[in-house]
């Protein structure tokens, strides 16, 4: 059974940042996950939401890593 | 010699030179003179590279007959964008970080490049190491769009299309991991290809992606694309029909077209024009049938777990000595990269393949697919959002909209424009095809090339 996941908060990523990442992000960057004004990136929230409902896909045995099949003679 | 030579097409240059109606140094002069005259303004170029271009085009003009009837980009001045190695010359990826990053070898491609008889004007100007679609670059400078210069040439290849659009070179090279080179390119008025995953060797460039990087080609038509494409394809592909201008029948192939483009968020101006295009190609033959495409919103979450995590692995490196020289966007990407879990991006790995499946499995019932290649103009400098039906979403999410799916399942695909917007701004589709069936969409694009209804004007001179 899955735990119900939690909106992520800013403080969160501070501890993640403190106790846990190897670069010293700053505040001004981890506020433009939560809250993004750049235009760039989509906002971790809404990207972990997304990478949850995709956990809804049944991936079954399919291998992290496969090479696209060549024509034959290419 | 006037700028009008710096307009020409890149395979007209070389039939040019082969004719002797001038030579590999005049054309090499004529864009050198235009770049002094024009890069302060336009940003294109972060390094010309002049002395190497006049010594290339000498040893051009130099060869002789047969090696000259050999070369099929014989004396074409070309742009490098600057991720790709040239040797002796900076490879700044557009950053403060590689301010000193001097490579002793040519990138293969360009290697590739220069052995058909391109000539090296220089390293152009791009997003950060690639980071985003606005092309946007506080360093280096902001490539403005060649059609309105209120408006972003886009990127992350901003310097390649806006030299090439601007006549400041012939053609351009540029790196695709979301639609890089395709998005510039056809905003720009231009021809770009993203060709099947590692078609072109992607050695000697400073990575984003591992997974999602493509090398692909900025030209100002259809034949030049295959022109260029030719010099790596090998036996791999058969670009011979575009590269030659032939066209062969469409009747009776099957074209996908994507169902959700009904009830997705595109500028009307760009939907009408997909369906006049549709029309045309329908009229010629071609058989459409409706396809499930995967979930481009899914594509786009796949391509940024993905991206994210890699483009830290590779700049970790720098980032505990010089990460105060990043710009501020790149670093909170990266900061995202951090923040993900190992199995968030082993996930991502895994749907991006049983993405390629299901476009497998579509492309063996169509031979194609067309959808429109981006689903906006090009947005106004400074522009962070784009708001569509009451939706307000990021500018380069909505720039890659069409474009990203490609990149996770590795299929080639291929911009052009084929109107303008009531903005007057380039608007254009994007073909699809089969893994290493690039030789099928440059017809297709051929075809719409040469339909003068599908004709647009050239950006004002200046």
């Amino acid at each position: 059974m899955e735990t119900e996941v939690k909106r992520l908060e800013k403080a969160t990523l501070l501890q993640m940042r403190d106790q846990l990442a190897s670069f010293d992000w700053t505040d001004e960057e981890l506020n433009e996950l939560v809250e993004p004004q750049r235009g760039i990136i989509t906002a971790f929230q809404t990207l972990l939401d997304d990478l949850n409902a995709l956990r809804q896909v049944d991936l079954g045995a399919v291998p992290p890593n496969e090479a696209p099949a060549r024509p034959a003679g290419k | 010699m006037t700028d009008e030579i710096c307009f020409a097409a890149a395979t007209a240059l070389a039939a040019g030179i082969r004719k002797g109606e001038f030579s590999c140094a005049e054309v090499a002069s004529a864009f050198l003179r235009r770049i002094e005259s024009r890069n302060a303004a336009l940003h294109a170029f972060i390094t010309v590279t002049g002395d190497r271009a006049l010594q290339e085009a000498k040893a051009r003009d130099a060869a002789n007959t047969e090696q000259k009837a050999a070369a099929m980009l014989l004396g074409v001045p070309i742009a490098i964008k600057d991720l790709i190695d040239v040797a002796g010359v900076p490879t700044t990826g557009g950053s403060r970080v590689l301010h000193d990053n001097v490579p002793e070898a040519d990138a293969p491609v360009v290697a590739g490049l220069a052995g058909a008889g391109a000539v090296m004007l220089g390293k152009a100007n791009l997003h950060e190491f690639a980071y985003g679609a606005t092309g946007e670059n506080p360093y280096f400078g902001t490539c403005v769009n060649a059609y309105d210069s209120l408006r972003l040439a886009c990127g992350s290849s901003s310097g390649s299309a806006a030299a090439v659009s601007s006549g400041l070179a012939a053609a351009a090279l540029g790196t695709d991991t979301g639609g890089s080179v395709r998005i510039p390119a056809v905003l720009n008025g231009l021809v770009g290809i993203k060709p099947t995953y590692d078609l072109v060797p992607a050695g000697g460039i400073v990575p984003f992606s591992w997974l999602l990087d493509h090398l692909g080609f900025i030209t100002r038509t259809v034949s030049d694309c295959a022109a260029m494409l030719a010099t790596f394809a090998g036996p791999r592909f058969d670009a011979a029909p575009a590269a030659t201008g032939v066209t062969r029948p469409l009747d009776r192939t099957r074209i996908g077209i994507p169902t959700r483009l009904a009830s997705d968020r595109i500028d009307p101006s760009i939907r009408a024009l997909f369906e006049r295009v549709l029309s045309f190609l329908v009229s010629l033959g071609m058989e459409p049938v409706e396809i499930e495409l995967p979930d481009l919103a899914t594509a786009r979450t796949v391509s940024l777990a993905i991206q994210m995590p890699e483009a830290l692995s590779f700049h970790s490196r720098y980032l505990a000595t010089r990460g105060h020289l990043y710009g501020a966007d790149l670093r909170a990407g990266l900061a995202l990269g951090q923040s993900l879990l190992a199995e968030h991006y082993l996930r991502a790995k895994r749907l991006a393949i049983m993405l390629r499946r299901d476009l497998e499995r579509i492309l063996r019932d169509v031979q194609t697919i067309l959808t429109p290649a981006a689903p906006i103009p090009a947005p106004e400098i400074g522009a962070t959002h784009v708001t569509m039906d009451t939706e307000r979403e990021p500018v380069g999410n909505v720039l890659t909209r069409h474009t990203s799916l490609f990149n996770v399942t590795g299929h080639p695909a291929l911009v052009l424009p084929c109107g303008m917007h009531p903005l007057g701004l380039p608007i254009g589709v994007q073909i699809v095809g089969r893994h290493f069936d690039e030789g099928r969409i440059l017809e297709l694009a051929q075809w719409l090339e040469q339909e003068p209804a599908f004709t647009i004007p050239p950006p004002p001179l200046t």
